[in-house]
């Protein structure tokens, strides 16, 4: 009988005791230091450049089978979209949002030539990388994934 | 009196343990949150201290490359510095000579390890551009003609994408 009361609060006091979480504590002390320093906040990602389309110098006489050397050249105050068998297209950058106009006349570029999938982007000396950036986006919106740069001069 | 005021806060007290529960719950919330964030896919580009990168709509995952920041006038190879631009330079023409040399023994490096894996035929060099986004396209074009001189013609810009 009393041996048995003693096993009883033996395992009572057993119980009772509180968990012991310092080792899982400095486990976790350790642990998110190290993650924190080596976690991704910002998604980085990329945008691929491809190399200039061959025989630029050559495309004055636009005969019909051409390659279409579709270019959007950034100017301080104007885009143009010009291209072999394509109609100049200038548009004002001071008018209300030029990026839409400039993503509607390249969609209507695409629709017109669905097999065109290169865009040049043409730019000055100093223009800003993140107007550059922002003319990518819209090629790409618009339809032309593969994207290459060249300087005005 | 002063028996019970010994007794009161002397050595037969047991110490309360140190309530730890909810301090846990937030490590364990906190820890679960940034494994999340370390289990990602492709390789991770960090941008280099000082570079703002632009925004952009491009959701591409970076590959593994060599990394080239430009801010201000500063041009750095894998976080070292490796040329001072100056701006309308164009004295020694289009190529960046410090870049190039940096960029010529990377390359080098690069190519012998791949080598040693017998996996030359496959190597392909390849850069990514951290450009801050006021640069004028005049030093983004003299990097990407240096790069390109030095045999690295696969290049992507690096940008904030799309969250």
């Amino acid at each position: 009988m009393n041996s048995r009361r003693t096993m009883g609060r033996s395992f009572r006091s057993l119980v009772e005791n509180d968990l012991d979480i310092m080792p899982l504590m400095n486990l976790f002390v350790a642990l998110i230091p190290m993650l924190l320093i080596s976690a991704v906040f910002l998604n980085v990602t990329v945008i691929d450049m491809d190399s200039p389309p061959e025989g630029l110098s050559d495309n004055q006489d636009a005969g019909a089978d051409k390659p279409l050397h579709l270019a959007v050249t950034i100017r301080d105050d104007f885009f143009v979209i010009e291209g072999n068998r394509l109609k100049k297209l200038v548009i004002d950058r001071h008018e209300e949002d030029p990026e839409t106009a400039l993503a509607a006349a390249l969609g209507s570029v695409v629709a017109s030539h669905p097999d065109n999938r290169d865009v040049m982007i043409i730019s000055e000396s100093q223009t800003r990388y993140t107007d550059i950036i922002a003319v990518m986006d819209i090629t790409r919106a618009a339809g032309l994934p593969s994207v290459s740069l060249l300087g005005a001069n | 009196m002063a028996r019970r005021r010994r007794k009161k806060s002397g050595h037969g007290r047991q110490p309360s343990p140190l309530p730890l529960t909810s301090m846990m719950d937030i490590l364990t919330v906190l820890l679960l949150f940034l494994l999340k964030s370390f289990v990602v896919e492709g390789e991770v580009i960090t941008p280099v201290p000082g570079v703002d990168l632009p925004e952009s709509s491009s959701e591409t995952k970076p590959r593994a490359s060599v990394v080239v920041a430009i801010f201000d006038q500063t041009v750095m190879l894998d976080g070292r510095m490796v040329a001072q631009v100056e701006p309308n330079d164009h004295v020694s023409g289009m190529l960046i000579e410090g870049l190039a040399e940096k960029l010529d023994q990377t390359r080098a490096k690069e190519l012998e390890i791949a080598r040693l894996r017998g996996e030359e035929a496959e190597y392909v060099p390849r850069i990514a551009i951290q450009g801050d986004l006021e640069i004028p396209f005049e030093l983004l074009e003299r990097v990407m003609y240096t790069c390109n001189q030095s045999g690295f013609r696969d290049i992507s810009l690096a940008v904030i994408g799309a969250s």
